[in-house]
């Protein structure tokens, strides 16, 4: 047993380390093509290493290096953003922002977020929805270490019931929390139009009402589980609080 | 009625020419003969034309017809007539005299060239060669399998090379007793792998007379269309279809017909097949132009300023594929930034020619200060009719570029891309990023601490009931309390003590498991409530050991053997206890 658990894990291991080494090598090639102005190519070089389940910040900030020669915008900030998740390129990332952000025609008006809806992108971003719940479980095993060990030998402290309660109660809490952060994430996505400019409208159809013009470069939020609801379309929130629909060509979501 | 002398029509023709073409030089006026047949059968009539146009005609000289060998003139059909034209807006005049003749013995001839007096000036027309036929050459058989009437597809080459022009006619046959009085072609003809033109068409098609297999046909070009093969290869030409209106002249009418004996015919071309060539390789520029080309490159800034857009113009002009050039490729400096090309074109479509012009402008924007030279570019079009290419050089392009004074104190707040690409190793991750619901860990993780709870609540609840619970620690506790006794059974060395710890094992154990007080307890009694609460079999067993315990000494005979199997039977029937009750 002890055998086979060692294969299997030497397996999965060497298929990651491979996985790796060919991220890295099409990587290389990607870069010679871009190094030759050979943009295209070495965009199509970079999706295919996103296509194959790698990623990183140097690849997302090459790929809007790139976007930005090939003269969209759009795209080069939704590659950008997605380097500046990645703490080796985050800086360099927000300095290419700065500079594609200034390059658009139009400038979206931003509404500013709720107290709740930045607290909880901020624990998304920070500890992130398994980070809260592995702080929950550690809580709740605690809390179950204390009870089962009061159960056998009861533990002279005052106001013992109450405590074990509270503690058990917010244990539970944050392990809902990390559910809801994780909810939160799975539904909302952020967007950016990466077309000149494209219509919102009221529902997912051509003819629909026209809520506003989107244009290259906005930050949109797209509800992914409204969206569901309607082929093609997203459903999203633009930067000043209004919602419609857009076609799924005219956008990126991160 | 036909008229052979000086019409008044004529007369009037001559005072409107003098009045208006003054005194025209000579060179304007042009002459010609041509004969309706060239290969005319014994006793089949041929007309002869004799054109005379110009803008300054003042005194003609009527033709005069000399003796022709093979032909003999009928001198009483000759014709005249006149059509007038503004050419380069001055007015022209055309006269014609027709004159007919029937074909006499089969051999080769010649028609002499007319000599004509015109203002004084003789003009000679050129000589016409003819054949006279012999109709008994002629097969009757394959004359009647002819079919009255057909069209063709015929292009005006089928070995061109890619981007040549070929002209694909449209071309109606038919015999002289048909009648054609219309013709409709089907719109929606498709030439794959071709660009296709319509060129400028007669709105009536012109006949002419020829002969195939021996026999004569009237042939009519409908309409003619320019193609430009796009690649190389066996391209084929599909089918064009034609729906015509017909008569026969010699079928009998029909009486009860009101349409005159017309017939409505849809016919069909064969497809046809064109070799299409490819071009030979060239070291100069060639963007696809094929035909006869003027070529001019221009710039229209000589000096500008850093930033400003200057435009470098290419110009073709001349006859053949317009409309699939692409826009030439040159080599610029790399300081200077492109801009998306613009282009314009303009096509013409005279004398079964497609011509025009088309022109490419390249935008180009100066970073820098400095002087830039485009260079000298050798530029290559093919000439289908020298079958090779024909090489123009344009000039290089030289302009200066300088700082405009007016942006210095602007450039400073621009915002500069500095950001250069991570060209290194990288730290690789996965891309997915499944929901906490689909990962299998978080499962077992929310599990565990539920599942511990539950296992130390069972303990506790179990400790606690030992603890509170006689009756149930003293069930719980039988078996192993039972065993013991048994245990001393198996040590002991006297037969006697040995039942007697059997039956002590037994009766501890119900009396325990029972929760049966120890005292006054008998083999009856004990036997009577193992009946009743496991089963005959049991409490027969129980009572069977009970019995020898208690009369094990009268029995002398008891051996240690016997013990140790009393002994397992009684430990087996503990277990059988413990298990029903």
């Amino acid at each position: 047993m002890r055998i086979l658990s060692l294969i299997v894990l030497s397996l999965f291991s060497s298929i990651n380390v491979s996985a790796r080494q060919n991220a890295q090598l099409m990587f290389d090639q990607a870069n010679t093509l871009l190094e030759e102005n050979n943009f295209m190519g070495a965009l199509e070089s970079y999706r295919n290493i996103e296509k194959i389940g790698e990623i990183s910040g140097p690849l997302y900030l090459n790929m809007g290096i790139t976007s930005i020669e090939i003269d969209s915008l759009g795209l080069a900030k939704f590659y950008f953003l997605k380097a500046r998740n990645f703490s080796a390129t985050k800086s360099t990332a927000d300095e290419a922002i700065e500079y594609v952000s200034s390059q658009f025609s139009r400038q979206s008006a931003m509404l500013p977020k709720l107290p709740w809806d930045r607290a909880v992108n901020n624990l998304k971003v920070g500890i992130g929805a398994s980070g809260i719940f592995i702080l929950g479980f550690i809580m709740i095993s605690i809390s179950v270490i204390v009870i089962i060990f009061n159960w056998f030998k009861p533990i002279p402290i005052p106001k013992k019931p109450t405590i074990i309660t509270t503690a058990a109660l917010l244990s539970v809490l944050t392990v809902v929390l990390a559910f809801y952060v994780d909810y939160v994430d799975q539904r909302y996505k952020d967007g950016v139009i990466i077309v000149k400019e494209i219509p919102v409208t009221t529902q997912p159809a051509d003819n629909a009402d026209l809520v506003s013009i989107a244009y290259e470069g906005y930050s949109i939020t797209v509800d992914t589980f409204t969206s569901e609801n309607a082929d093609g379309w997203y459903y999203i929130r633009l930067g000043n609080g209004q919602f419609g629909w857009i076609k799924i060509s005219g956008s990126k979501i991160l | 009625m036909i008229k052979t002398g000086k019409s008044i029509g004529f007369i009037c023709t001559l005072i409107f020419a003098i009045v208006f073409t003054g005194n025209s030089p000579a060179q304007d006026i042009s002459v010609s003969a041509s004969l309706s047949e060239s290969n005319i059968f014994t006793g089949e009539s041929v007309r002869l034309d004799v054109t005379i146009s110009g803008q300054g005609l003042n005194s003609i000289d009527r033709p005069q017809i000399p003796a022709v060998e093979g032909l003999r003139w009928l001198s009483g059909s000759t014709n005249q007539s006149t059509n007038y034209s503004y050419i380069n807006g001055r007015p022209s005049v055309a006269y014609t005299y027709g004159y007919s003749f029937i074909a006499q013995n089969p051999g080769e001839y010649t028609f002499p060239s007319l000599s004509i007096d015109i203002n004084g000036v003789q003009y000679t027309t050129k000589p016409l060669s003819f054949k006279v036929l012999d109709p008994s050459t002629i097969d009757e058989g394959n004359a009647n399998r002819s079919p009255d009437i057909y069209v063709r597809l015929e292009p005006s080459t089928t070995e061109p090379v890619v981007g040549e022009q070929v002209i694909a006619s449209i071309v109606l046959y038919f015999k002289n007793e048909v009648e054609v009085s219309s013709y409709q072609p089907s719109p929606g003809w498709k030439a794959e792998g071709f660009w296709k033109e319509d060129l400028e068409n007669r709105q009536q098609a012109r006949t002419t007379s020829t002969l195939i297999g021996g026999v004569r046909y009237q042939r009519a070009i409908l309409l003619q269309t320019a193609i430009f093969p796009t690649k190389s290869g066996e391209l084929t030409l599909s089918s064009f279809e034609v729906v015509v209106q017909v008569r026969n002249r010699n079928r009998r009418r029909d009486i009860f017909s009101f349409g005159l004996g017309q017939e409505r015919k849809e016919l069909q071309t064969l497809p046809v097949s064109l070799d299409v060539s490819p071009l030979p390789e060239t070291d100069a520029v060639y963007s696809g132009a094929v035909g006869k080309f003027q070529i001019s490159r221009s710039i229209n800034l000589e000096k500008a300023f850093v930033g400003e857009s200057i435009e470098i113009t290419t110009d073709i002009i001349g006859q053949g594929n317009i409309p699939l050039i692409v826009k030439p490729e040159y080599e610029f400096p790399e300081s200077l930034e492109l801009y998306d090309p613009q282009e314009s074109s303009s096509i013409t479509r005279n004398n079964q020619q497609i011509g025009g012009s088309k022109s490419f402008t390249d935008i180009i924007i100066a970073r820098n200060e400095g002087e830039y030279i485009i260079p000298e570019q050798q530029f290559a079009y093919y000439d289908p009719d020298r079958r090779r290419y024909s090489i123009v050089t344009l000039p290089a392009l030289t302009f200066e570029a300088e700082r405009d004074p007016r942006l210095v104190n602007t450039e400073s707040n621009e915002y500069r891309f500095d950001v250069q690409p991570i060209t290194g190793l990288a730290n690789w991750e996965p891309a997915q990023s499944d929901p906490l619901l689909r990962k299998g860990w978080i499962w077992m993780l929310l599990v565990l601490p539920v599942f511990s709870l539950g296992i130390a609540f069972v303990v506790k609840t179990y400790n606690d009931r030992m603890d509170n619970d006689s009756a149930f620690a003293r069930a719980q506790k039988a078996k192993d309390n039972a065993f013991e006794e048994l245990a001393y059974a198996v040590q002991t060395s006297e037969i006697k003590n040995g039942y007697h710890f059997i039956e002590k094992s037994l009766f501890q154990f119900v009396s325990d498991k029972l929760d049966l007080p120890k005292a006054g307890l008998s083999t009856d009694k004990i036997t009577q409530v193992i009946e009743i609460k496991t089963d005959k079999d049991t409490a027969k067993e129980l009572k069977r050991i009970l019995d020898k315990c208690e009369t094990i000494s009268y029995a002398p005979n008891t051996s240690q053997e016997t013990l140790q199997s009393d002994i397992e039977k009684a430990r087996e029937l503990i277990k059988k206890i413990g298990r029903l009750l």
